[in-house]
Order: structure tokens, then C-alpha cells, then sequence
């Protein structure tokens, strides 16, 4: 199959995200958007929130995707899955938890696309980050983000593209 | 009534699945978190339906149809699954799964689905939305 250049594959992929991300939080979840980054910015560094959740691309394309939420927003979105249900003490946390990873995984199931070739990327399952504060650009890779603010506080999203992703871009050939 | 296996590793799912299936008068006889928990629990209990998300720890979901076709070629197993992507999908029909819904569930979508497979439980005319093979 006929490789492109994909430089910017970290934005391609971004992209389609972002636009699911606002369709899900405005028309599933109830949640009010009231400006999102439509510029997808390449960064150096970017301050994780307390719940951040993060998802890796398997296939031609490695890319880890996270999602970071704010507090307010997160709980939010747990009271829109639970439908009314409440849920025991003992069980909160966990099914926090369960919402956070629940939606990336149905943003990214939805909205991944293969922007260098027309294979099918498959997705791990989500892992929550706890404590982590920030992601730094190391040399070789790159960090894209897209934050949305919401009426219950902010999301950020990232791509971070690993070195595997610049086979292309630094002409190097497989032996 | 239905005697129904839920297969996804996300509590939440589980849980919003649990309800709906309880609310269309089905039973919930266990919950896998797994697609290895599945297969055991497939040939334990034998259901009379299951639902298998695609994306689980230890093995997928996909896998997981393929092993329980080997012994259990009736049962039949609807993919509940984030994924859009056409390939993976058809892994799945390919496998042996009846067919899929794409998330996020709803109550309506399960409802369509399970009537789609079991017409005496068709509540609507208008099941699309359950692309079966």
C-alpha cells in the first residue's frame, strides 16, 4: 500500500476527534459548550487535569490519545450515564472511574481515523492516569491539544505521536 | 424472557446494559469482565443471548466469539462496540456475531436489536439501527 508523508498525523487524527468530542458532550450528555480551541496547537508541554484517561493506536499509525477532565465535568458526565440511577457509596469511585475511560473509548471507537493509509487502526483498552501532572514533548515525538470549555469546566484533549510516527517524515528504510 | 450473558470490561456499561435488559422484562444471569471470562461463563450457563463489547483486557471480544462458536453455534451474540470502523465489525459477523450496536447504548437501540434476533419481542416496525449479517 502507498504510504503518504504524515507529518501532521497527530492533527489529522485530532481533528475528527474534537468534532465527536462536541457532538457527544452536547447531544449525549447534556453538557453545554461554550468555546472549544479550534486551532489544534502543537505544545511542549501540557498540564494534565486530576482525571486524565489515555487510549494507544495500534496498527500503522502509534499514537496515544488522552482525555483530561475537570472535576465538575467529570461528575457530570457520571450523572448523565447513571440516567437518574444512584449509585452505593462503597461503588462511587469505581464507576467515576468507568465513565471517564467509558468515554473516551466511545469518542475514539467513533471518530479514529487512519489518516496514512486505509488500514484499520485498533484501540487498547482506556487506562486512568492518576496524579500525573504534566506531558512533555521529548525530542522525536510530538504533543497536539485541543481544550474545550464547557459549562461544567474544561476538556483537554491530546495526540502524542511517537517516534515510530516519524519513520516517513526522517527518510528512514526498512531493511 | 430472555436469560442474558453481559460481556464489557467497562462497570458502567454493565450496569446501564443490567438496566435495560431488566427493564424489558429480560434476566441478567452474570456479568464478564472479560472475553476469557465469557467463554467459561458461556459454557456454564448456557444463555440464551450475549452481549460482547470488542475492546477487553485479556482477551477481545472478538476472540472471545470465535471460542464460544466452537462449542455453542446457536447462541447468539450481539457486538456492542464504540468502534466505526467497518473491518473490525465484520471481523466480528465473520466470527459469528449476529450483529452490532454501535455506542453509546440506549434502551431503544438494545430493544431494536433483541427483536431483530427474537421477533416475538418486537416492540417497533422501525429496527434499523441493528445492522445484523
Amino acid at each position: 500500500m502507498q504510504k503518504t508523508k504524515c507529518s501532521e498525523c497527530e492533527k489529522d487524527i485530532l481533528l475528527p476527534i474534537v468534532q465527536r468530542t462536541l457532538s457527544f458532550l452536547s447531544e449525549n450528555m447534556g453538557v453545554h459548550i461554550i468555546s472549544q480551541d479550534a486551532q489544534i496547537s502543537f505544545m511542549q508541554k501540557v498540564q494534565l487535569k486530576k482525571n486524565t484517561v489515555m487510549i494507544s493506536t495500534g496498527g500503522s499509525i502509534q499514537v496515544l490519545i488522552s482525555m483530561s477532565y475537570d472535576d465538575k465535568l467529570l461528575n457530570k458526565l457520571m450523572e448523565s450515564f447513571l440516567e437518574g440511577e444512584t449509585v452505593a457509596l462503597e461503588e462511587f469511585d469505581e464507576v467515576r472511574e468507568s465513565v471517564a475511560c467509558e468515554v473516551i473509548n466511545i469518542i475514539i471507537g467513533n471518530a479514529l481515523i487512519n489518516p496514512k493509509d486505509d488500514t484499520v487502526l485498533s484501540i487498547s483498552p482506556p487506562i486512568l492516569i492518576q496524579e500525573a501532572k504534566s506531558l512533555i514533548k521529548h525530542k522525536n515525538s510530538k504533543i497536539a491539544l485541543s481544550a474545550i470549555v464547557t459549562d461544567f469546566g474544561d476538556l483537554l484533549i491530546t495526540v502524542i505521536g511517537t517516534k515510530d510516527l516519524f519513520i516517513d517524515d526522517l527518510e528512514l528504510k526498512e531493511l | 424472557m430472555l436469560n442474558v450473558l453481559i460481556v464489557d470490561d467497562s462497570l458502567i456499561i454493565r450496569k446501564n446494559v443490567h438496566k435495560y435488559l431488566a427493564h424489558l422484562g429480560h434476566k441478567v444471569i452474570r456479568e464478564a469482565k472479560t472475553g476469557a471470562e465469557a467463554v467459561e461463563d458461556c459454557k456454564e450457563l448456557k444463555p440464551d443471548l450475549i452481549t460482547m463489547d470488542i475492546t477487553m483486557p485479556d482477551m477481545d471480544g472478538i476472540t472471545a466469539v470465535a471460542k464460544i462458536k466452537q462449542f455453542d453455534k446457536k447462541v447468539p451474540i450481539i457486538m456492542v462496540t464504540s468502534h466505526g470502523q467497518e473491518d473490525l465489525v465484520v471481523s466480528a459477523l465473520k466470527a459469528g456475531a449476529k450483529g452490532y450496536i454501535l455506542k453509546p447504548i440506549n434502551e431503544d437501540k438494545l430493544a431494536k436489536a433483541i427483536a431483530t434476533i427474537f421477533p416475538k419481542y418486537k416492540i417497533q416496525e422501525d429496527d434499523d439501527e441493528f445492522l445484523d449479517d
